[in-house]
């Protein structure tokens, strides 16, 4: 089979003014996923030997970090300094800064601990924008249904009401905390529809509303009286009660002078964020440096049920070049707004709005199948076709998306003159800690909101959720942490840490590997090529 | 440049400086890949690495230029001298919107939370230290007037690196003074009928619904 058509090729026969050939018909959805989405890779899955998700289908590489061996034990927690708060959130992004202002709101003393700098996550990052339904023409209803729709009908529906329900009052809740979104000249909220909604529900404040987002919470947290920020904080360990049973604590450590802290408290709030820097499978990933999947890790050695551990988001749009972005996105916004896919063959092979398991499926498939642009044995996309865009709605890029343009600006690249070159890539962890609606996991003072929770998005996320989840659950967690009026632990123990080495000696399993990850090898003074 | 013409610039060996150590990297490389390429230990203020989250700050010296930047958005150069700065410092400026009652008050507001905002010597560091070009002494100069939605507006690309809190002399922490102009432009004015409306709906439907509830008893 052919490796593709090569870029100087599939350049000559580029044209942004071409008439296109129709769609070919989209038949079989579930053969195309299970022939190509890289959660169906084989050898890619394994089943977990111990802990509460025993006998569970789990990706390969995450099961070796759930069963792995922990950094510390009861020796290293003495002489260590305590630190005594209402609630300890672990996480600087958006949920965990939501997370934190909910919990002041309701009169905690908050202690936020997050292991790079306030605010560093995916969040900042996120383009497109947050869902809530709001048009007329919408309705709550709908928009749950999208959402079950769009993962496959594998999430849980009172998570998925819960958090389709509060959309609205979500943005009422952000606005107020100073948070600005696109209007119409009516002054109504902008909206866009994007893959996966039946109707325009996407609120955006240009391509910058992660951003937005996050410098507002970031000032807000940083700004309150009732919460501390510790950064360069990494978590290494929960603390649990005499019987390893509910969670009372927290170890955490310091990237600066390296010394471990307690921190007892009444409620943990896991705000940890995904794993996209674990690069599944070997896929580059669209995640911040510290998306190492340790909260799930933190997790599941206490005692606490995950799920879909086997289920993540490949983005149908990671850049390829240039070469220091590799893996980045371009927003969804921009198909949202008309930009095709096209192969190597200048041909259209997906309807662009597909969910993005679909669409990246397809892409895979083109890449696999010989049709894709092919750079090197490493490199092989198509193209997102931003020059036809401008052709038809000339300035709606620099309008609407000037984070895009200034990212590729800095390379010399301008997406207006020529098509960008896409590839899938590692986005979203779809499962992860079970929780209820209020944010609470199956182990007793522990809650999980974000990224790092699952549930809400079963098998696939459709854009524009993951803003409004991690505002709806971290504001539901932080009032249930408070509202947790228990006087608190007499005791801070690592009896569940013990509980897990006993099920690995006795599953046999080697206990050479030590997590939670905290970062990638490479950022630790490592290799280049991962 | 397009993809074909960086494939064969790619592989030339650069030489630079990084936190004092010398790291050999190649061409096309942003400062964030050559430290850890080059094993420079605890780079750990590094982020999103597409230049959103304003972490990864750096002084550069060239020659005898010595300027501020992004790791993740600069490139490496032969000789050139980079030290990744420590991260920002605690802000020194108070105030939670939430005890703002109105906003007809505000400019009174802002003086007292920012007092060295109109003190501005318009000595430039603050635009020169800007990694997204925001002509920041000129968002401050709004602001300080009372124009708060255009200040907003300058500072619309602002992603809280706070170099220009760095650079600023008088201490006016201009980051900060954007971000309060936005917060405040949306705290106040942004009322969105569509979003007002489903707020009314679903507070009907849900003294409806407890009506209901009531009168099964």
């Amino acid at each position: 089979m052919s490796k593709g058509i090569t870029l100087a090729e599939a350049l000559a026969r580029y044209r942004p003014d071409a008439d296109l050939e129709p769609l070919p018909e989209l038949t079989n959805i579930d053969a195309l996923l299970n022939t190509y989405h890289p959660d169906h890779l084989r050898d890619s899955l394994v089943k977990l030997a111990v802990g509460a998700n025993a006998g569970d289908i789990c990706q390969r590489e995450l099961a070796g970090l759930l069963q792995a061996e922990a950094f510390i034990d009861e020796a290293d927690l003495a002489g260590t300094p305590i630190t005594d708060v209402d609630v300890l959130v672990i996480g600087g992004g958006g949920a965990g800064c939501a997370a934190a202002l909910a919990a002041a709101e309701n009169g905690a003393r908050v202690l936020l601990a997050t292991k790079l700098r306030l605010g560093d996550s995916n969040t900042v990052m996120a383009e497109g924008g947050i869902q809530a339904a709001i048009e007329p023409d919408d309705s709550i209803q709908r928009h749950i249904q999208d959402t079950l729709r769009g993962g496959h009908h594998a999430g849980d529906p009172a998570l998925i009401s819960a958090m389709a329900g509060d959309g609205p009052e979500v943005l009422h809740w952000l606005i107020d905390q100073g948070m600005q979104f696109e209007q119409t000249p009516s002054g109504d909220l902008h909206t866009r529809r994007a893959g996966g909604m039946s109707t325009a529900r996407l609120v955006h404040c240009r391509d910058y509303t992660g951003l937005e987002m996050m410098r507002v919470l970031r000032e807000a947290v940083i700004q309150h009286r009732s919460i501390e920020v510790w950064e360069q904080s990494p978590t290494v360990e929960l603390l649990s009660n005499e019987l390893g049973q509910q969670c009372v604590g927290a170890v955490l450590t310091s990237l600066l002078d390296g010394q471990l802290r307690i921190v007892r408290t009444r409620s943990v709030i896991l705000a940890t964020g995904g794993l996209g820097r674990l690069h599944l499978n070997g896929f580059p990933t669209s995640n911040h440096l510290g998306a190492t999947g340790d909260g799930l890790v933190l997790a599941y050695r206490i005692g606490a049920q995950l799920c879909e551990l086997d289920s993540f988001q490949y983005h149908p749009t990671g850049l390829l070049h240039p070469s220091h972005l590799a893996g980045k996105l371009v927003t969804e916004g921009v198909r949202a707004a008309g930009a095709l896919l096209i192969n190597g063959l200048g041909k259209r092979f997906i309807d662009e709005l597909q969910p993005r398991d679909v669409v990246s499926s397809a892409i895979l498939r083109e890449c696999s199948e010989g049709r894709g642009v092919y750079i090197d044995d490493q490199r092989t996309g198509v193209w997102l076709d931003t020059p036809r865009m401008e052709l038809a709605q000339p300035g709606l890029l620099e309008r609407q998306f000037p984070n895009l343009m200034s990212r590729t600006r800095v390379a010399g690249v301008d997406p207006r003159l020529e098509p960008l070159l896409v590839h899938p890539t590692l986005h979203y962890q779809n499962g992860g800690v079970v929780i209820n609606v209020s944010g609470a996991t199956t182990v007793p003072g522990l809650y999980a909101v974000g990224e790092v929770a699952g549930g809400i998005h079963g098998r696939n996320r459709i854009m524009g959720n993951a803003l409004l989840d991690i505002i709806s659950f971290g504001r539901r967690a932080g009032a249930a942490a408070t509202a947790n009026r228990d006087r608190g632990p007499k005791k801070v123990t690592l009896e569940h840490v013990n509980r897990l080495r006993r099920a690995l000696t006795l599953a046999k399993l080697p206990m050479t590997q030590r997590s939670p990850q905290i970062l990638p090898a490479y950022a630790a003074g490592g290799a280049w090529n991962l | 440049m397009t993809a074909k013409e960086s494939e064969n610039s790619q592989h030339r060996p650069v030489a630079l400086t990084i936190n004092g150590l010398a790291v050999s990297a190649t061409e096309g490389m942003s400062l964030v890949e050559a430290a850890w390429h080059g094993g420079v230990p605890r780079v750990t203020n590094v982020g999103c690495m597409e230049g959103v989250c304003g972490s990864c700050r750096v002084m550069l010296r060239r020659g005898k230029e010595v300027k501020v930047g992004l790791a993740c958005q600069t490139f490496v150069e032969d000789g050139l001298d980079v030290i990744f700065m420590p991260p920002a410092s605690a802000p020194q400026h108070h105030y939670e919107i939430s005890d703002f009652k109105d906003g007809w008050d505000i400019h009174a507001r802002f003086h007292k939370i920012f007092p060295e905002a109109s003190r501005c010597r318009h000595c430039h560091g603050c635009d020169q230290a800007c990694p997204k070009g925001i002509t920041v002494e000129n968002g401050v100069a709004q602001a300080a007037a009372g124009r708060y939605r255009e200040a907003g507006e300058t500072f619309f690309e602002c992603i809280m690196c706070e170099l220009c809190d760095v650079a600023c002399p008088e201490l006016i922490a201009p980051a900060h003074v954007g971000l309060f102009s936005r917060r405040i432009t949306a705290h106040f004015h942004l009322r969105p009928p569509n979003l007002i409306n489903r707020l009314e709906e679903l507070r009907q439907e849900r003294t409806e619904a407890c009506r209901d509830a009531d009168s099964e008893k």
